[in-house]
């Protein structure tokens, strides 16, 4: 009786084997790895809204502080986002006429709100807060980018939990004076030494802690 | 599964020595001997009946299937700002605004919070002082009332909608007609309400309408006190009670730690005193069924209702007060002789107080043993009645009832509570409804009354209009909106104002109006006195003062001669407010229609109490519906034997079983109205016979069964000097024996705790609702409730000790007790339930993957757990009521007691943005608390209140030979018995 199965059979064997654990192993890998894109973070994307607001000509053509409109940075979980009176308060006067601005003067007179697309979105179950991330010495820079080189704002930062306890675990190179808080280009100095000495400075000063538990964040 | 009673640990009485073994009810006490009860409670283990198998299949196939979608993006969300921002506004900022609610007259000043412009809590405000700072039940239930997707709106006349002007141009043509005869043909049927710009409104209305009357009604009304003043003094005065500075205490059926008006003061005052020492009050409590004050004595006497006047009366002779001693029992005759002798040894510094169910001349003999005890002016004090006119009388349904027959009325305005359903038995008010050409109901919700109504004007909520109101004692308060009005709906001022064709001038003007020519400001001054008045709660120097009376002695003992007593020994019906629907208002509440009963733990039910010797008499047992008959009426109503009941009595709770209403109150419970005559509380003759059927109750306490452990503990006055000295808590607390390395906190600069008085708790029940509100629980209904699944974080435990017709009462808030080494979170496979650096044991909904392992390893049995969807579908605008600092929870998830850490979160920030450290948290249950039991804080500040007391001699922590070391300390009660009546 001749045998079922040939030498070569071996060799098939042993590469299914290699092969089922090369496609598993290959497919994790390969989401750990796409999740990791900023594909699949949200990233770069630019999202449309109604209006065609630039960041770019408010911010760096009229310096005008992010505070201005986001007036409840400093004082509220929410940064806040402007009301239409708001926008109001210098288009009444300046591009009053202009097409663009034609939706911002239509919620104004009808009283119909302006519904913004949310870009930088948390999950229900994690309160952030601004007011006290902005009294620590975190810029708005160190999480939303530099808005003053957006067209249309994008998300920067992954906005996951791992990116969060990586300034969580160690607040001290992320800070800065609080009167750079919404510079969009101050940079801690460039030596090393003097960096460091300022940020042990800052954490004090500004009484800062690392605040790793879990109800920190999530209630 | 090994017997629960194999293991050594739970089948050990209790070790604290001096201590009788406790029971938590009579099912429990029977079952004692009985084979153990198995893990779950019955039914627990079962895919709920609406899930079939093939449905079960079905989702689950769906899940596998849209499991791969959820990994995509959530749909974007959108921003929508403010056209144009209100000048305050801060997003995501609690706002508190000081308002009133007004209940069955009188109001309670509160602080509402709104997040975002709707209101999302509700405490008592620290100003007012009805409230002093605390909320009842009631309170923080009004909230969930606002949101009520089924709430009424609009205005309806024969079925055809109306607008707000249209309605205006009606009334003023019907007002018109009504002018031709001067009102003859036009009645109103109020609610209580001590309301100074309704008085006001209804002065001018009976100004235009000289001949219109005014009935004011409630189901619940307190005119034998009023007659008893009546009689005692010659004049109608209110009798303020002062529990400061009472030693010894007699309630005469008056249950002054629940109900309204002023029970969160009187809470707070009877619970300062109820400390080890000198100063600590005795309370002595005579009435039929347990009541939280009866719960609360020293020393109470269970006594058929009818027979409490001779107990006074007994009281009163030794006492000196009147001649001629009635027949009483020995024991009860001992008992009297006793009390007397205790409230003369405290001369000057004792109470009686008369209960609203006991006729006047109890009340008028309270009166006068207070005059012979020296009591007036220090405990209790009288003052002219707050609600005057406005005082609600049973009589005034009947003779509405009369008119509405004889054809007077054509016009009858209604805004007093569903008199259709509440009407006394065999009065058809629901039937002559139909027969008044305009009969117009004002109601917060459709109802029996509002079916049989020609129009029907939906009401707004307190919180979303404007008004005003007096708390008992007198004190005003301004009423302003939270919220504009959620739908259509007019408010009690602006309807009343149609009638005088001033609808259209907004509420706001009208209580505007009348508080500038009251308080005779130059009106240009004017307007910062009203922001201040708005701003603090209370109108200052509005206080009734208080008034000499002299008591006519004579009159008191003529009219305890005319008081018919029992006779014979027949069964004696007995209604009751229920502690969660009161008179059926809150029916449509289901936070507090499960809130369990805080004596028998029933929830979502009424049932015919009564006590064991009684229900062996009958040849009932407890469970079985029985039909309770009073002469040729009668109702089936389960049963159900409550220790400490009197014999010979059954006690029935009005408010439930509606017919209407929604589908919260619909088919829940028995309704007593149909054996009710107008404003009885009491009624003999009941025939009691047992049914067929058995009815399953839903208990909130069958499955936190303790197994007789030293939990809640308690010691005499007497006995705690022994105690206290001997050093018999010690084993109860410091560091357990146990191979954990414990982990040092005192580092910290904050160490979270709290600590638990049972001296002071009264058992209100207050703190759950509050937790509720708080922090976003389910209701589950009966069905759940019966399986063990109720979700209330912080439950109110209740033991009896003692012989099962005569117990002892103790109350103990058991939520998590934040163990330094949790049990939990050994167990927890994905650990998602970890303890932060300051102490806390957090749970994190998101990791959560409902193993249940957490729960089961729980000794303290707090943590609860979400078996379905308790909120598949949540209408919109129930989602306004969402506390938007706490995660909703959904299926599948643990969730228990944080100590209230978005609050601690928001403190912290709040301080540290500042620079500061964090001052004063409280949480939820604490606030609530009228008694102050619960105290939170930090441990590792020296100076705090709860560092003090966790060093004090009372404290022992729960379960501590567990070694979990629980972060809630306990103070074990105290009594104060009288050592003669040992």
């Amino acid at each position: 009786m001749s045998a079922i199965f040939k030498p070569s059979a071996n060799f098939f064997a042993r590469f299914s084997l290699v092969l089922v654990a090369t496609v598993l192993g290959g497919g994790l890998l390969g989401l750990w790895g796409y999740f990791r894109t900023p594909y699949a973070q949200g990233l770069q994307e630019e999202i449309a809204q109604p209006i065609l607001f630039d960041h770019r000509h408010h911010v760096v053509d009229d310096l005008i502080d992010c505070r201005y409109c986001h007036f409840n940075a400093e004082r509220g979980a929410s940064a806040g986002i402007p009301s239409t009176e708001m926008c109001l308060n210098c288009h009444a006067q300046i591009w009053n006429k202009s097409p663009k601005l034609e939706p911002v003067r239509r919620s104004y007179f009808t009283g119909a709100p302006i519904e913004w697309n949310r870009v930088h979105q948390l999950p229900d179950f994690t309160y952030f807060n601004h007011s006290i991330h902005v009294s620590k010495g975190i810029g708005c820079v160190s999480c939303h980018g530099r808005i003053d080189q957006m067209p249309a704002v994008t998300k920067v930062a992954s906005l996951q939990m791992s990116w969060c306890l990586e300034c969580h675990r160690n607040p001290a190179p992320n800070l800065r004076p609080r009167d750079q808080i919404t510079s969009m280009t101050w940079q801690p100095p460039d030596d090393p030494a003097a960096a460091k000495t300022l940020a042990a400075d800052l954490m004090k000063t500004y009484d800062v802690h690392s605040r790793v538990s879990c109800t920190t964040c999530h209630r | 599964m090994p017997s629960m009673k194999s293991l050594p640990v739970i089948q050990d009485e209790p070790r604290a020595p001096g201590h009788r073994s406790l029971w938590q009810s009579v099912e429990e006490l029977e079952a004692r001997a009985a084979v153990s009860r198995g893990e779950f409670a019955a039914g627990a283990a079962e895919v709920p009946p609406e899930l079939s198998r093939r449905s079960f299949m079905q989702i689950l196939g769906a899940s596998a299937a849209l499991g791969g979608l959820a990994a995509c993006q959530p749909p974007r969300e959108k921003i929508v700002p403010f056209v144009h921002e209100p000048p305050e506004d801060r997003p995501g900022k609690r706002f508190h605004y000081a308002t009133a609610l007004s209940f069955d007259g009188y109001a309670t000043g509160l602080l509402v919070g709104a997040a975002d412009g709707r209101p999302v809590k509700v405490e008592g405000n620290p100003a007012h002082p009805a409230s002093l700072g605390a909320s009842s039940t009631w309170e923080q239930g009004a909230l969930l009332d606002l949101y009520d997707p089924e709430r009424a709106r609009g205005i309806w006349r024969k079925g055809q909608p109306l607008s707000w002007r249209g309605f205006l141009a009606e009334i003023q043509q019907l007002a018109k007609v009504h002018d031709a005869d001067g009102g003859a043909r036009l009645a109103f049927l109020l609610a209580p309400d001590a309301s100074p710009t309704q008085a006001d409104l209804l002065r001018r209305i009976q100004a235009r309408f000289p001949k219109a009357r005014f009935h004011a009604w409630a189901p619940i009304t307190e005119e034998n006190a009023a007659e008893g003043a009546r009689i005692a003094f010659g004049r109608p005065l209110d009798a303020r009670p002062s529990l400061d500075a009472a030693r010894a205490i007699l309630s005469l059926d008056a249950d002054f730690l629940s109900g309204h008006g002023e029970s969160l003061r009187l809470t707070r005052e009877f619970a300062r005193h109820r400390e080890p020492g000198a100063g600590m009050n005795r309370l002595y409590v005579a009435e039929p069924a347990m009541s939280l004050t009866g719960a609360n004595a020293d020393h109470r006497f269970r006594m058929r209702g009818t027979e409490v006047a001779s107990f006074a009366r007994a009281v009163a002779v030794k006492l000196g007060v009147v001649p001629i001693a009635p027949a009483l029992s020995p024991e009860l005759a001992l008992a009297a002789k006793a009390v007397a002798a205790d409230l003369s040894a405290n001369r000057g510094r004792s109470l009686v107080l008369a209960g609203a169910r006991q006729p006047p001349a109890v009340h008028a003999l309270a009166h006068a043993m207070n005059a012979a005890l020296g009591n007036v002016g220090v405990t209790v004090t009288y003052s002219r009645p707050v609600l005057g006119e406005a005082a609600p009388s049973a009589a005034s349904l009947p003779a509405l009832a009369k008119e509405i027959q004889a054809g007077k009325v054509d016009t009858l305005v209604i805004t007093a509570w569903n008199p259709a359903h509440a009407a006394p038995a065999g009065l058809d008010f629901g039937a002559l409804l139909a027969k008044v050409p305009n009969a117009v109901y004002h109601s917060i919700r459709e109802d029996e009354t509002s079916r049989r109504c020609s129009w029907r004007v939906a009401a707004s909520h307190p919180f979303e209009s404007w008004g005003d109101g007096r708390s008992r004692g007198g004190v005003a308060s301004l009423v302003q909106p939270l919220i504009a009005p959620l739908y259509e709906s007019v408010s009690t001022i602006d309807l009343l104002a149609s009638f005088l064709g001033q609808g259209d001038r907004g509420a706001m003007q009208h209580v505007k109006a009348y508080w500038m020519a009251r308080s005779a400001i130059d009106p240009a001054f004017f307007e910062p006195q009203w922001e201040r008045w708005l701003r603090q709660g209370v109108v200052p120097g509005t206080a009734e003062a208080s008034e000499t009376a002299l008591v006519d002695v004579a009159a008191v003992a003529s009219s305890l001669g005319r008081l018919s007593l029992p006779k014979g020994d027949g069964v004696e019906l007995a209604f009751a407010p229920s502690y969660g629907l009161f008179d059926g208002r809150f029916g449509t509440n289901a936070w507090l229609q499960e809130l369990p009963d805080p004596i028998t733990k029933v929830s979502w039910d009424n049932a015919a109490y009564l006590s064991e010797a009684t229900a062996k008499r009958l040849g009932v047992a407890d469970g079985q519906v029985a039909t309770l008959a009073l002469g040729n009426r009668s109702v089936q109503a389960p049963l159900k034997v409550m220790p400490g009941h009197a014999d010979d009595a059954v006690t029935l709770a009005l408010g439930y079983g509606r017919s209407d209403g929604s589908a919260v109150s619909k088919g829940v419970g028995v309704d007593a109205y149909p054996l009710r005559d107008a404003g009885a509380w009491f009624a003999p003759g009941l025939s009691v016979k047992a049914g067929k059927g058995k009815h399953k109750f839903a208990i909130a306490q069958g499955h936190f069964g303790m197994e007789g452990r030293p939990l809640a503990l308690d010691f005499t006055s007497e006995k705690w000097g022994h105690a206290e000295g001997g050093g018999e808590l010690e084993h109860l607390r410091g560091m357990p024996a146990t191979l954990q390395v414990p982990v040092d906190y005192s580092k910290q600069e904050y160490s979270w705790g709290m600590s638990v008085d049972l001296s002071r708790c009264t058992g209100c029940n207050g703190c759950v609702i509050a937790c509720q509100e708080e922090n976003n629980i389910a209701t589950v209904g009966k069905e759940q409730v019966a399986k063990g699944r109720i979700m209330h974080w912080i439950r109110t435990d209740r033991y009896f000790s003692g012989p099962a017709a005569d117990p002892e009462t103790i109350t103990q808030p058991v939520m998590c007790q934040q163990c330094e080494t949790a049990p939990c979170e050994y167990v927890c496979p994905v650990n998602a339930t970890v303890h932060s650096e300051e102490g806390l044991n957090e749970m994190v909904y998101n990791r959560c993957v409902g193993t249940r392992y957490c729960s089961n390893n729980c000794p303290y049995k707090v943590r609860r757990f979400n078996f379905l969807n308790w909120r598949p579908e949540v209408p919109n605008v129930q989602t306004l009521l969402f506390n938007p600092d706490v995660t909703v929870r959904s299926r599948g998830v643990m969730e228990k007691c944080t100590y209230c850490v978005q609050r601690i979160e928001g403190a912290r920030i709040d301080a540290r943005a500042g620079g500061k450290k964090i001052g004063f948290v409280q949480t939820a249950c604490q606030q609530a608390c009228p008694a102050e039991a619960i105290v939170f804080g930090n441990l590792n500040d020296p100076q705090s209140r709860v560092r003090k007391l966790h060093d004090d001699a009372r404290r022992y922590d729960l379960l501590h030979e567990l070694g979990t070391r629980p972060r809630t300390a306990y103070l074990v009660k105290i009594r104060n018995p009288n050592p003669e009546l040992a």
